[in-house]
C-alpha cells in the first residue's frame, strides 16, 4: 500500500517538474540578443525579434540561459515575459498554446495602427525628427571603450 | 485506500480529463464566462509596447515645440552618459531602448518619455560643471523611465476605457469605429503625460523616488552620487527656482537637496577618475553652442 503510494506520489512530481522546466518565454522588446555568456557585451550569437520565443534552461543572475532555434545562449531577463505555466497534465506542449482569444487579441490596442490613424491627424508633430533620434546607435565596442575610458562600472 | 482514491482523481482532475466537462459548463455559462473575461483581460497594465508608442508620441510633441539640437558630438556623448547608466537600471532593455537627444533651448530641463526617449536641452547642458553632474540630469530622468512615472500619469479611467473596447469581440476583428475609438484615447493619453511632463511636473513623491533611485544608479556605474546634490545646490545658489523649466516643475530645490542627504547610499568614488571624466566633457562642451 505504502509503496503504491510513493510511487504515485513520484510520476505526480515527475510530471510536474517536466512541465516547469520546459518553461518558455517571449521577447518584449523590439529586437535583442542572445549572448553566449550571462553578461553584457558578450559576444551575440543570435538576434532575436518582439513576440519571439525561447525556451528557458536555467537562471544566472539577471539572466536566463535559453535555447532559441537550437542555439543555446543567455538573454537579460528585462527582455523576456515568461508564459503563465498552466498544467495540462500528460498533455505535455500544449500548457504553452495559447487560446483563441489571446490570438485575436494579440498586438492589440497601442500599436502601430493606432499610431499611424493618430500621426494623420496630427501632422504638426515631429514623428520624422523621433524616428532620426531613434535610428541613431552606439555599438557595443563603443560603449565598452568609452566606459573603460571614463573609469565607469562596467555590468555584469 | 481512500488516500489511493483522492490521489488518483487529483491526478485525473490535473491530466485534463476534467477540463473537458468544465469547458462544457462554461460554454452554458454563457454572458457571465464573456463578462469575466473581458474583466480578466481589463486587469493588464500598459504593456512596453504600448508604453513605447506613448513614450514616441510624446517626444513627437516636444519636438513640434523645442527643435533638436544639429551638434553631433554632444548628441553622441549623451547617449553614450545615458546607455551608461541605463545598462545598471533594473530594465536595461525597454521595448524600443533608450534614446538620448539634445534640445536647443535655453531653459534649463529634461523630460523622460515614456519607453525611454530623454531629452535635455541645451540650457541644462551648459548649466552642469562636469560629467558626473551631466550624468546626475540623466540618471533622474532614466528613474522617470524605469518607475513608470509618465505612464501612471495616463488617467485611469482613460485605459480602463481602453481596455473595454481592446477586449470586445468586435476589436478581434479591429472595426474602424474600434480604431478611432482607441486613437481617441491615445490622444487623451498623451495629453495626460505631456501636460505632467512639460507643463505641471511629477508629484512630490516621484521626484524624490527618482532622485534616491538617481543616486544609486550613479554609484552602480562608477559616477558620484554626490554629484546630483551638487547640480542642485549650485543652481539654488543662482537663484534657479526662478528660471524655470525642470525647477519650476520640480519640488523645492531645498526640500530635494535635504531628501538626497538623507538617502544617498554609501561608497566612495575615485576623484581621478572624476577629473578625466572632466577633461572630456570640457572638450566636448565647446561643440555645444
Amino acid at each position: 500500500m505504502k509503496i503504491t503510494l510513493y510511487a504515485i506520489c513520484f510520476f505526480v512530481c515527475i510530471f510536474t517538474s517536466v512541465s516547469v522546466c520546459a518553461g518558455t518565454a517571449r521577447i518584449i522588446t523590439k529586437e535583442n540578443a542572445i549572448r553566449e555568456d550571462c553578461r553584457f557585451f558578450a559576444p551575440v550569437k543570435a538576434k532575436v525579434r518582439y513576440s519571439e520565443s525561447v525556451e528557458i534552461i536555467s537562471g544566472e543572475g539577471d539572466w536566463f540561459r535559453v535555447r532559441y532555434k537550437g542555439i543555446s545562449g543567455c538573454i537579460h531577463k528585462s527582455a523576456l515575459e515568461e508564459k503563465k505555466f498552466t498544467f495540462s497534465g500528460f498533455t505535455g506542449p500544449q500548457s504553452q498554446a495559447a487560446s483563441g482569444d489571446e490570438v485575436a487579441l494579440a498586438g492589440k490596442g497601442f500599436n502601430l495602427s493606432v499610431e499611424q490613424s493618430f500621426k494623420k491627424s496630427h501632422p504638426e508633430l515631429n514623428y520624422q525628427t523621433v524616428d532620426i533620434i531613434e535610428n541613431y546607435s552606439i555599438s557595443d565596442d563603443d560603449l565598452r571603450k568609452f566606459m573603460i575610458n571614463g573609469g565607469l562600472n562596467q555590468p555584469r | 485506500m481512500k488516500i489511493l482514491t483522492g490521489i488518483l482523481g487529483i491526478l485525473l482532475l490535473l491530466s485534463g480529463c476534467s477540463s473537458v466537462q468544465l469547458q462544457d459548463m462554461s460554454q452554458h455559462m454563457g454572458f457571465v464566462t464573456k463578462a469575466a473575461t473581458v474583466t480578466q483581460k481589463a486587469a493588464r497594465p500598459i504593456s512596453d509596447e504600448e508604453e513605447y508608442y506613448i513614450g514616441r508620441a510624446v517626444a513627437a510633441r516636444i519636438l513640434s515645440i523645442y527643435p533638436l539640437s544639429k551638434d553631433e558630438y554632444p548628441a553622441a556623448y549623451v547617449n553614450l552618459i545615458g546607455k551608461s547608466i541605463a545598462i545598471h537600471s533594473d530594465k536595461p532593455f525597454t521595448y524600443g531602448g533608450y534614446h538620448f537627444a539634445i534640445l536647443n533651448s535655453h531653459e534649463k530641463n529634461a523630460f523622460a518619455c515614456p519607453g525611454g526617449i530623454i531629452f535635455i536641452t541645451k540650457g541644462m547642458f551648459s548649466a552642469v560643471k562636469n560629467e558626473d553632474e551631466l550624468a546626475a540630469v540623466l540618471a533622474h530622468e532614466i528613474a522617470h523611465i524605469t518607475h513608470r512615472d509618465g505612464i501612471s500619469a495616463i488617467q485611469s479611467s482613460r485605459w480602463t476605457e481602453a481596455l473595454t473596447i481592446i477586449g470586445s469581440d468586435a476589436m478581434k476583428q479591429y472595426g474602424s469605429q474600434e480604431l478611432s475609438q482607441l486613437v481617441h484615447l491615445f490622444e487623451g493619453s498623451i495629453d495626460d503625460v505631456f501636460k505632467t511632463l512639460v507643463v505641471n511636473g511629477y508629484g512630490r513623491s516621484q521626484e524624490y523616488g527618482a532622485d534616491e533611485t538617481a543616486t544609486v544608479l550613479l554609484l552602480k556605474a562608477g559616477y558620484s552620487p554626490e554629484a546630483l546634490k551638487d547640480l542642485l545646490a549650485r543652481v539654488r545658489g543662482e537663484g534657479g527656482t526662478q528660471a524655470g523649466g525642470m525647477l519650476k516643475t520640480h519640488p523645492a530645490t531645498t526640500d530635494r537637496i535635504e531628501n538626497i542627504s538623507s538617502h544617498m547610499p554609501s561608497g566612495r568614488t575615485d576623484n581621478s577618475l572624476i577629473q578625466k571624466r572632466t577633461a572630456r566633457f570640457l572638450k566636448i562642451l565647446q561643440y555645444n553652442k
